[in-house]
């Protein structure tokens, strides 16, 4: 029996499949760009600011000031759930975990703490290089960002709870976010105390393919990978906070 | 288009659906990750690898672990309320 419900569903769904179709359909072949952007782009951006990503270039220069705006979407995202979490725990941290249900917890296995432990120190590294080489290969500050913020996910499966927590200092990480973010504005104002506009690449454009070629934006990436990792690190470590027992009087 | 990315489409709807019909929260969070996984894939056969760096680190790390943990300190909570309330 087929209720009303389900008859809506189906409709609704053949629409959406519809028009999908639709516009699929109408796409330009892939690899055939129709607009002048993208050209232009690829034409004057080597040229003009020495770089070798487009992506990176558009983002971190010629469109900077958005990449300003998303940068504080995470930054407000973070602070956010650490204020609401914190506002529930309070500031007190707590090494013991707690537990759903009486079972035991199970010991992590020696080839689980091997295999992150193995993965960990690539995974950092190669986070580092895509940041550093924001302006030369695909990633940026964001993507090598959030990569050494997975690898502080690989630190706690590997190395246990204890640990990681021994590492991941909360004020450590609070100010390495603030740091990274405060950088990305004190550099667009250090543009304007030049006497150009906000976010202007002043600084010298060095050999193209050279790490530190294209002025400002590997500074930028720089900063904005500092800010990701430790926005998710300290992500992380709130989360994982709430899976603790609370020390007692810890909680009011 | 080449026989790589219709593949890639289709897996990528098959994991997509697999997340939508797991109905158990944690297996969830790990289809998700699967997910995230051919969204990268597939991101980095149309020549986009800068977005598969993010959705990779993203969605198939950070999300699935920070779900898992959501939903250890959601049952952690009930057990709590459940001692508290005698």
């Amino acid at each position: 029996m087929t209720s009303l419900r389900t008859i809506i569903a189906a409709f609704l769904c053949a629409i959406a499949l519809g028009l999908a179709s639709a516009g699929l359909y109408g796409l330009p072949a892939f690899g055939h760009y129709p607009g002048p952007y993208g050209d232009i782009i690829n034409r004057q951006g080597p040229a003009e600011r020495h770089a070798t990503n487009m992506v990176t270039l558009v983002n971190f220069d010629y469109r900077g000031f958005d990449t300003l705006g998303e940068e504080f979407i995470l930054f407000a995202a973070v602070i956010g759930a650490v204020v609401l979490l914190r506002e529930h725990r309070g500031e007190e941290a707590s090494a013991r975990p707690d537990q759903a249900d009486e079972a035991p917890i199970p010991e992590r296995s020696e080839a689980v703490a091997f295999g992150c432990r193995l993965a960990l120190g690539i995974t950092a590294l190669f986070g580092i290089y895509v940041v550093l080489h924001a302006q030369l290969t695909p990633g940026g500050g964001f993507q090598g960002g959030a990569i050494v913020g997975s690898a502080t996910a690989l630190l706690y499966l590997g190395l246990g709870y204890p640990a990681w927590r021994g590492m991941m200092r909360s004020r450590v990480l609070d100010t390495a976010e603030a740091a990274g973010a405060l950088a990305f504005i004190g550099a667009g104002l250090a543009a304007i105390g030049a006497g150009a506009p906000f976010l202007t690449n002043l600084l010298p454009l060095g050999t193209t393919g050279s790490i530190v070629s294209a002025g400002v934006i590997p500074l930028l990436n720089i900063a904005v990978g500092i800010a990701v990792a430790a926005g998710f690190g300290t992500l992380f470590l709130e989360y994982l906070e709430e899976t603790r027992e609370p020390e007692s009087g810890g909680e009011q | 288009m080449t026989p790589l990315q219709i593949g890639l489409f289709l897996l990528a709807a098959l994991s997509g659906g697999a997340v939508v019909l797991t109905r158990e929260p944690r297996r969830q969070a790990v289809a998700m990750g699967f997910n995230g996984l051919v969204l990268a894939l597939l991101f980095m056969v149309l020549q986009a690898p800068d977005v598969a760096y993010s959705e990779i680190a993203i969605n198939s790390v950070i999300l699935p672990v920070l779900f898992l943990v959501a939903l250890a300190a959601a049952r952690i909570n009930n057990r709590r309320r459940e001692i508290d309330r005698p």
